[in-house]
């Protein structure tokens, strides 16, 4: 991979049916086929009571800001361009917290609390990732 | 019953080379000064050192294998972890129980970095850490620019002041507190002092931390070495003594950079006081938190101090701004930290720096910043492993 280009995010057995439905628009979740609780990361088996294989559920794509960083540091050359960007933890009406990242607002609006949901943006390859735009609401 | 650890093992040698930015020598020259002065203290020879424990190899330190064949040494006993800071604790316990089982009788902990040649392993394309499945250890996303530890730190210390209410100057006044201990210490980089406008002015690396929240990026090399307290009698240095410890945490709710209960990652909201499985190093020691004289932590990120004097339980919850507010850390405060200047303004040995440190002040060979009559000295880190020490 070039310095130049955006990372892609690392695809295994386990996050592959996520990834795919990423470049389909649709966010997926594993749940525990035993005891139905949604799990991050994936896993080939449930961190609660070890069942498995996962069954793939999809999320509603809402949850809110639980967290966020704003990086000023010119770490990546692929991502000069858009110093100072954010990444933010959501935490997803069904539980899981995925890192990703908030389009549609600047980063001095960002809060923790935001509600957000799931949009796809197109990294190249084939590949989607997901982000979060914000829904105009604040949760405690 | 389980092999009662207390007391058998102790520090009986330290060594360090100079610490700098971008120094000429190679990790194995600076390698080899530490060697040298930590062999002279402990009255050993090379051919006493039949052990090694070593928590930073290739590529930002130096291997088990390149040491042995290097500076000539025979060893019997080798732990080498994965190459990070963190693992410092287990290479110290690792040490301790070899020497107290008779795996080996002495013990090196060899360390050496040159980190101002190896920015570009510490963030960005090259920092292939955060290329794991799923994110990296301290929750690298490099397909959204998310990289280098530091960022972890600033989304704990995010959540950290929504939770309570505190703001960057809580860091600072953490930055400042080492920075105060530093100024006692002649082999410190940093050796001016830092003011809160200096710290508010700071340029931003990955919000909310700043410059000065961020360790240092330097070069050095510091050698401990362990034997049996058996054996330590028999030596020229006053034995410092590890009496209680406790391993690394991992599960569910621990993230390397956040106290249980913060809700990084996947851990579940809910903090609470310290918990029992946190305070095992003092009845294993024999003594109470509140008999600590000084703690020493692993401060590569000014965040970590707040979390571990809570993790640890000498403030509650969100109370660690107030403590360090009231100069509590800093220079003739109730509970000392890094009085040598840690991380961030001593130098980045992977915390083997605030290790000589603690030998120094049991010893009272701690120069103008000495510590009056120190009698227990914790190490101890926000992921939860600590070791006590006595002399």
């Amino acid at each position: 991979m070039s310095d130049n280009a955006r990372p892609l995010p690392t695809v295994s057995p386990d996050n592959r049916p996520f990834w795919e439905a990423c470049a389909r628009g649709i966010l997926l979740l594993p749940h525990c086929a035993r005891c139905d609780d949604a799990f991050w990361p994936p896993s080939p088996v449930c961190p609660h009571c070890l069942e498995g294989p996962p069954d793939w559920r999809e999320a509603s794509g809402r949850g809110i800001v639980s967290t966020f960083v704003v990086v000023h540091q010119p770490w990546f050359p692929a991502f000069k361009d858009a110093l100072p960007y954010n990444v933010a933890q959501i935490q997803l009406d069904e539980g899981p917290r995925l890192t990703a990242a908030v389009v549609g607002a600047s980063n001095n609006t960002l809060s923790i609390g935001l509600e957000v949901v799931a949009i796809f943006e197109e990294r190249g390859d084939g590949v989607y990732l997901p982000m979060f735009r914000p829904r105009g609401t604040q949760r405690d | 019953m389980p092999l009662n650890l207390t007391d058998q093992a102790a520090i009986v040698g330290i060594g360090a080379s100079q610490f700098g930015r971008a120094l000429p020598e190679s990790k194995l020259e600076l390698a080899a000064h530490a060697l040298k002065q930590a062999l002279n203290d402990a009255g050993l020879t090379p051919g006493d050192v039949d052990g090694l424990a070593i928590n930073l190899g290739w590529p930002l330190g130096l291997d088990y294998d390149r040491i042995a064949e290097s500076f000539g040494l025979d060893i019997r006993y080798v732990v080498q972890t994965w190459t990070h800071g963190r693992f410092i604790t287990m290479c110290l316990q690792s040490a301790a129980m070899a020497v107290a089982t008779g795996l080996a009788d002495v013990v090196a902990c060899v360390t050496a970095c040159s980190f101002s040649q190896n920015r570009g392993l510490l963030g960005g394309p090259h920092d292939v850490e955060g290329y794991r499945e799923d994110g990296g250890t301290h929750a690298e996303a490099p397909q959204y620019g998310l990289t280098s530890p530091a960022s972890g730190a600033a989304l704990a210390a995010q959540r950290y002041f929504h939770l309570y209410g505190a703001d960057t100057d809580a860091l600072a006044n953490v930055c400042i507190a080492v920075r105060e201990h530093a100024l006692r210490n002649p082999q410190a980089i940093m050796q001016t002092p830092l003011s809160l406008d200096d710290h508010r002015n700071a340029r931003a690396i990955v919000e909310p931390l700043k410059l000065f929240d961020c360790c240092l990026v330097n070069d050095g090399a510091v050698v401990v070495l362990l034997t049996s307290a058996e054996r330590a009698k028999d030596l020229d240095a006053a034995p410092v003594y590890l009496s209680g410890m406790q391993g690394m945490r991992a599960g569910r709710d621990e993230f390397i950079f956040a106290p249980p209960g913060l809700g990084v990652n996947q851990q579940q909201p809910g903090r609470g006081y310290a918990r029992a499985a946190d305070q095992a190093a003092y009845e294993m020691a024999g003594i109470s938190r509140d008999d600590i004289d000084g703690l020493y932590t692993y401060d590569a990120f000014s965040p970590l101090v707040l979390f571990v004097l809570e993790r640890f339980g000498f403030c509650g919850p969100g109370d660690a701004p107030g403590f360090i507010a009231d100069g509590a850390i800093g220079p003739g405060g109730s509970l000392p930290v890094n009085t040598s200047g840690g991380l961030l303004s001593e130098a980045h040995i992977s915390g083997w720096n605030s290790i000589a440190e603690i030998v120094r002040q049991l010893r009272g060979q701690a120069g103008p910043r000495q510590l009056p009559a120190p009698a227990h000295l914790q190490w101890a880190t926000a992921w939860g492993d600590s070791i006590i020490f006595r002399s």
